[in-house]
């Protein structure tokens, strides 16, 4: 009876955004319209869906609090719960466009999770995997939602100077890119909620 | 004097006795229609350097040496092909994700240029995969005009 009633408030938001965008000069408020309702219609909508990436959401966090701390050991441990979190997903309560975004990125954060968790005692090569992985994780959290108040944080040095990108739930830097040599170094900004 | 015969033929019945542990093989049929030359227009040349320097551990199809035969030796190679087509199988390029097929091809730039990759444990029973700077320089000239 949850379910009927769930799928119906999706189906009727999606109507909604639907309907508004016939309008030509309305186009900037509809869009907007559609930003505010399409979060909140993924976070109510789908317990399920929510479970699976914010156990992918978890252990990246606890991947990217390991290589602050210079901590190969852990970020490991935490790897490999990641590509067994992956593997594991459950994948029936997801939308059309959250299986299309879960299954762009699948393999990817797999293998990440996977190497990360071989390479104990090779931190800098789990942190290029951590490079791509935060990239992906993004990407899911833009369309699922990352149960959580998330923060962007951005450090300009890493590889040569290219830059990468994490994901973190406080506004302090602690740049898991860096560890003890450059903890503090970076930026952070509000990503989203 | 008996007991060092004892222990000789022991270990002679074992080296015997794991010569029948023979892991499966990679040895698909084909045709292969998710081969990497069915998404991109590859050069032939440079489809040539692929087959002969990389598809005995990235493709289905693992050309086996002699020395596989032999156990240990043959378990330890398994090993290697499993972990190579699991990170990279051009033989199944067509099925990943465009986001997949890109990092691939940025990887293969750079292991190529850092040269960890033909690995020299490799090139040292496979001349065929010994690339010539030129042979390497064309593969990464493909890369980068499928990159842009």
């Amino acid at each position: 009876m949850k379910r009927v009633f769930i799928s119906a408030a999706v189906l009727a938001t999606i109507a909604f955004a639907a309907c508004n965008s016939g309008s030509q000069h309305e186009a900037n408020a509809d869009s907007s319209a559609a930003v505010a309702t399409t979060p909140a219609a993924t976070v109510t909508g789908d317990i399920k869906t929510t479970g699976a990436v914010n156990t992918i959401v978890d252990d990246y966090l606890k991947i990217k609090d390991a290589l602050a701390n210079d901590n190969d050991a852990d970020a490991a441990a935490a790897g490999k719960a990641l590509a067994a979190a992956v593997a594991a997903a459950d994948k029936s309560g997801f939308t059309p466009e959250q299986q299309q975004i879960f299954a762009a990125n699948e393999a990817e954060l797999k293998e990440h999770g996977e190497h990360i968790s071989q390479n104990t005692g090779n931190i800098e090569h789990q942190r290029e995997h951590f490079a791509e992985m935060s990239e992906d994780v993004m990407e899911l959290v833009k369309t699922f939602g990352g149960g959580r108040t998330l923060y962007k944080g951005h450090c300009p040095m890493y590889n040569n100077n290219k830059g990468a990108d994490w994901l973190t739930t406080t506004s302090e830097v602690k740049n898991p890119y860096m560890g003890a040599k450059m903890l503090a170094c970076g930026s952070v900004e509000e990503l989203s909620k | 004097m008996r007991m060092a015969k004892m222990i000789l033929l022991l270990l002679l019945l074992i080296v015997i006795g794991i010569q029948f542990i023979r892991p499966a093989r990679n040895r698909q049929p084909g045709p292969f229609p998710a081969d990497i030359s069915q998404v991109y227009a590859l050069p032939s040349g440079v489809q040539q350097l692929l087959q002969q320097a990389c598809y005995d551990c990235h493709s289905n199809q693992t050309h086996y040496p002699w020395y596989a035969s032999v156990q240990p030796a043959g378990w330890f190679l398994q090993q290697h092909v499993s972990a190579g087509r699991r990170d990279l199988n051009f033989h199944e390029f067509a099925a990943y994700s465009a986001k997949r097929k890109q990092r691939k091809l940025k990887h293969m730039r750079e292991q190529l240029i850092s040269g960890r990759m033909p690995p020299d444990s490799y090139k040292w029973l496979h001349p065929e995969a010994r690339l010539t700077t030129v042979q390497r320089d064309s593969v990464i000239r493909w890369i980068d005009s499928v990159l842009q």
